[in-house]
């Protein structure tokens, strides 16, 4: 029998909030442990959670961004639980009223996976393991997190790391994340069931708890479909459970001790209050935010023309097609300011991270200065790019670069003698295109831009040296 | 009537270890308490859930980062620590 | 205003350089320190804070400079208030040794008024109690009667203030934690109104019902340490900014004002506590009050539905002692999850154990709905219920407690039977109001009974002044000052 993979993902994304969600230490990644706490991080007694606006408009900025629904009433809840990592033996999440409902990401074979909620909560400290001695580290304890549920929707490892891939996308365009698997700040829980093709009720889920990679994840689904086909083929049943995933063995195992762990007492928070998203509110919101992607990438390829691969490259880190915007806008050679970015300054950012920050010397006001030059004709192409590279080697505009001269252009008398001189200082030449070789001329017009420093027009050039020969 | 397993249960949950020899007296006394919580149920709801006392919302702070404390302060209660770390050592 | 103003009477001797306030704290810490040994009021004195403070105030004054009512005022913080520097245990085995690395907001408040730290008051475990005998120290005593307790859970604070052992106190009132020790020790206690007073730093037992207020001999007094304390805190996001200034608004004429008297809060009451409480009702008549008696039922389920809402808070706020932080941690375990058990219920006494149980077990699946929703959705019917009330009457009186205060080791037998005793001050916090219990009589014991008279949110001043009025016209018959501590 065929069986059918069923996956519904939860991720918890790290917000990029200057601070954390209930007090105002600094949610920087790394740092000496326990160097950015507070009395209210660690949960010392009497202390009291204040809630960062900012955590509500980057969740409600995910909301809009994935189609959910903003909720217009919602508040914050405790998840009991006693663990070290947790410092006040409660985590401050929401339950039963999430900021966010109902959205979705749409994949590019046009399928839409679902979003149940997305909610706010704060992230717990690390524990590092040692010999059995456990040491404690709340620096993460507080960072604000958003947790995004899907329906049941994925179907495949491939849906997976797409749907995975898209919200990563969706998440660092808007700027509400940097969705850094390898540091943390985006993981996943995924629930996996099997269910006979073509069969309509879902099997039984195990679901696995916090997955930092794409192989893990992609190794860990393939386990656990195995596993549950396997069960289901020598008719046993597959319980429900929280399973972990184990690196060295690439297998998934049943997590034991955990008998009344899921017993979480919620209750709403009463150190905080209601949180409302009047309809104001969620408009001021969405101003803010930046185009949809999607919606970008087909707005460059018509008002543009950039190729679409161009455009992709551009769009992928939103301060690049920030950049690319307003170096192009109102030129004639937006194609020129793409394949200046894409090309000369990409090539002074080796990684992804220096991409994603780019700190290019040239302001985008500078490269649009530029290409304006091109477009008035008073430089050529070919200096286009060595006026670039000296403009990233010094962070000067290109007026700097270029003399009177060059910038001046050439009278038509100043081009008419220099062709005059060319022909004459090229006898050969002129007699071959006399005699009917075409090709003869590029000769004369190669000395001619010599002469101008590439300032004439060749097509320009090339017209006025026939009609001298032919004279 | 709570049982036994029932009170082992809420003990855990709580964190609180139960000797053999309390459990009784233990179970007593919380089914006398869970009666008098009961009679919560005597009384039909009616139509005005909870919210917060002074009916507050939308209670923010600006995301401007303060200076953490040092880290002396922040282990000085530990009963152990090492390396800046909190610490639980594994005891024989 | 004056005239019964402890505060008042000790600013004037300051500033009129009849006493310095060095000498003034000297008298009182020695008191304290003999006394202490007699009544237990303190856990811990902080000598050092009060002589510096108490010398800044002398400078200060001989530099003429204008300070604040409460500067250079000998003064205790219960013990779940926390101060920077200073141990703060809640009373417990669990927090033993615990010194916080930051100051509640009403102490920062406190001390920059100059207000001068004697000690910090001792109290019920967590102020889980109503006799102050949880604590890990040893119960306070009564001033009154040594036999007795000075009830709970603020009951150092009672004890210090009524023994003269200090002008005021500030504790905390979760279900009747100021009011009814006060009652108990013959003195004024205020709870204020939910979010009044910031509960930044104040340790937490059930946090949508702990407030923290002043207990003092005079209700003129009270007014002047809510005055200072009532401030909205940025850092408490439950925090207010609706409370209003009281001691301006003492000494009002109230006639024609209506008290209301819910039959439900006089049934079960001593004989002698109720006719202490009719008598004072008489002296309101006289005063042209109108008495007006209504019958409130939601009043009968407000006990269980405190005890299970406070105790869910509770089991949840007292989870982050783990032993890992702060606090004590057991000496011998085989594993993590064994340290923390251990710790946690060698540190806990039984009272707090009960009430953690008693929480978990409310809000665990399964029990959830038929307990912790239910008693949530019988808060906001009991609100209503005093919200009905209010709109026909502008203040509520009743007795604070239903008898006076407690032998010793009275309420060890049975856990729900003492409950009962809270029947009449837990409705005002569960409605989140403000509450004031003044002296009123004496009990056929000769022990202390209290008035106590419930506002509407935030009418503090019409509050105060009320129970003012009351003091002025009765403060003879119904106060008796006790002997020993400082004498002025
Ligand atoms: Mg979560
Ligand atoms: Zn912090």
């Amino acid at each position: 029998m065929n069986y059918e993979l069923v996956c519904g993902l939860e991720t918890h994304v790290e917000l990029s909030t200057k601070t954390k969600i209930f007090c105002s230490c600094s949610t920087k990644f790394g740092g000496e442990p326990n160097t950015h706490c507070c009395p209210i991080c660690i949960g010392l007694p009497g202390t009291l959670p204040k809630l960062n606006k900012a955590v509500v408009e980057y969740a409600v900025m995910a909301g809009l961004a994935t189609n959910c629904k903003i909720s217009p009433v919602s508040k914050m809840d405790r998840k009991n639980y006693v663990y070290p990592d947790l410092s006040k033996a409660y985590q401050i999440s929401q339950y039963d009223m999430p900021l966010c409902r109902n959205g979705w990401v749409e994949l590019s074979s046009g399928r839409r996976i679902r979003l149940n909620r997305i909610h706010i909560e704060e992230d717990a400290g690390k524990l590092v393991h040692d010999r059995g001695n456990t040491f404690v580290d709340y620096n993460r304890g507080g960072v604000p997190l958003i947790e995004i549920v899907t329906e049941p929707d994925l179907r495949s490892i491939a849906e997976v790391q797409e749907y995975v891939e898209k919200l990563q996308m969706i998440l660092r365009y808007i700027g509400v994340s940097d969705c850094k698997m390898q540091e943390g700040s985006l993981r996943c829980d995924v629930n996996v069931s099997v269910r006979p093709a073509g069969q309509e009720p879902f099997g039984t889920r195990a679901e696995i708890k916090n997955m930092n990679s794409f192989a893990h994840m992609a190794k860990a689904i393939e386990y656990e479909y195995d596993r549950q086909v396997d069960l289901l083929m020598s008719g046993e049943k597959v319980v429900q459970e929280t399973r972990r995933y184990d690196e060295s063995s690439g297998c998934t195992e049943g997590m034991r001790g955990k008998e009344d762990a899921d017993d979480y007492r919620y209750f709403r928070e009463p150190d905080l209050v209601t949180i409302l998203v009047s309809d104001e509110m969620r408009e001021t919101i969405q101003k803010r935010m930046p185009e949809d992607p999607q919606k970008r990438i087909q707005r460059f390829l018509s008002e543009y023309q950039l190729p679409e691969a161009d455009a992709r490259l551009l769009i992928e880190h939103r301060r690049i097609a920030d950049y690319f915007e307003a170096a192009a806008k109102g030129t004639k050679n937006p194609r020129t300011a793409a394949n200046c970015i894409l090309g000369q300054i990409f090539a002074r950012l080796g990684t992804e991270a220096e991409k994603e920050q780019f700190n290019v010397t040239v302001s985008p006001e500078n490269l649009h200065a530029l290409i304006l030059l091109l477009d008035t004709g008073k430089i050529r192409m070919n200096l286009v790019k060595s006026t670039l590279e000296k403009m990233l080697d010094s962070g000067k505009p290109a007026s700097d670069f270029l003399s009177e001269k060059d910038l001046a252009g050439i009278s038509a008398d100043d081009l008419k003698a220099i062709c005059e001189k060319a022909i004459s200082d090229n006898e050969r030449a002129a007699a071959d295109y006399r005699a009917g070789k075409e090709k003869a001329l590029k000769a004369i017009l190669g000395s001619v831009m010599k002469a101008t420093r590439g300032r004439a027009n060749p097509q320009e050039t090339e017209k006025l040296l026939a009609d001298i020969i032919r004279r | 009537m709570v049982t036994h397993e029932e009170i082992m249960k809420i003990a855990r949950l709580a964190k609180l270890s139960v000797k053999p020899e309390e459990l009784d007296g233990l179970t007593k006394d919380m089914n006398s308490i869970i009666n008098f919580a009961d009679t919560v149920n005597s009384v039909a709801a009616a139509d005005s859930d909870f919210d917060n006392l002074n009916n507050l919302a939308n209670v923010f702070r600006e995301d401007t980062v303060v200076p953490s404390f040092d880290r002396e302060e922040i282990l000085k209660n530990a009963p152990n620590q090492e390396d800046g770390y909190f610490l639980v050592r594994r005891k024989m | 205003m004056e005239q019964y103003s402890l505060i008042l009477k000790l600013g004037k001797l300051l500033r009129s350089g009849e006493i310095s306030c060095t000498e003034l704290t000297q008298k009182f810490l020695s008191a304290a320190e003999k006394e202490n040994k007699r009544l237990n009021a303190f856990v811990k004195l902080t000598p050092e804070t009060a002589l510096k403070t108490a010398a800044e105030v002398d400078r200060k004054l001989a530099a003429k400079e204008e300070l604040p009512p409460l500067a250079g005022i000998p003064m205790t913080l219960k013990d779940n208030i926390s101060t920077n520097g200073m141990e703060t245990t809640c009373c417990s085995k669990i927090l033993k040794g615990y010194v916080p690395i930051y100051d509640a907001t009403v102490w920062k408040i406190l001390k920059e008024q100059h207000a001068v730290l004697l000690g910090k008051a001792n109290m019920d475990e967590f102020a889980m109690g109503s006799s102050c005998e949880t604590s890990c120290f040893g119960g306070a005593k009564n001033p009154h009667n040594t036999q007795r307790v000075a009830g709970g859970s603020s009951g150092g604070a009672a004890c210090a203030v009524a023994g003269n052992l200090a002008a005021f106190s500030l504790g905390s009132d979760t279900g009747g934690s100021i009011r009814q020790p006060a009652s108990f020790c013959g003195i004024v206690g205020l709870k204020p109104t939910y979010g009044a007073v910031s509960r930044y730093g104040l340790i937490a037992y059930a946090s949508s019902f702990d407030q923290i207020g002043p207990l003092t001999q005079s209700v003129a007094d009270s007014a002047l340490v809510y005055d200072a304390i009532a401030k909205y805190d940025p850092m408490d996001s439950t925090s207010s900014k609706k409370a209003l200034p009281a001691f301006s608004s003492l000494g009002k004429d109230i006639r024609g004002i209506k008290i209301g008297v819910p039959k439900e809060y006089l049934e079960g009451i001593r004989e002698d506590v109720k006719s202490a409480l009719q008598s004072a009702l008489k002296v309101y008549e006289s005063l042209g009050a109108e008495i007006v008696e209504f019958s409130m039922p939601s009043i009968k389920y407000s006990l269980p539905v405190y005890y299970i809402l406070a105790c869910a808070e509770a089991s949840s706020n007292l989870g982050r002692y783990d032993g890992i932080r702060y606090g004590y941690r057991t000496d011998h375990y085989a594993d993590r999850n064994e340290m923390i058990c251990k710790t946690r219920s060698e540190g806990f006494g039984a009272e707090v154990k009960r009430r953690i149980l008693l929480g978990t077990y409310v809000l665990s699946s399964g029990y959830y709905d038929a307990f912790y929703k239910k008693a949530q959705n019988l808060r906001g019917t009991l609100i209503k219920a005093f919200e009905d009330a209010f709109a026909h009457c502008d203040v509520i009186a009743a007795p604070t407690v239903p008898m006076t205060a407690f032998p010793l080791n009275f309420t060890a037998r049975d856990a729900v039977e003492t409950y009962l005793t809270d029947i009449c001050t837990v409705p005002v916090n569960i409605a989140g109001l403000p509450g004031i219990s003044v002296p009123c009589g004496f009990g056929s014991d000769s022990m202390p009974v209290g008035l106590q008279l419930i506002g509407a949110r935030f009418s503090e001043p019409a509050l105060l002044n009320t129970a003012f009025q009351y003091e002025q016209a009765a403060r003879s018959d119904v106060f008796r000052a006790v002997e020993t501590g400082v004498a002025l």
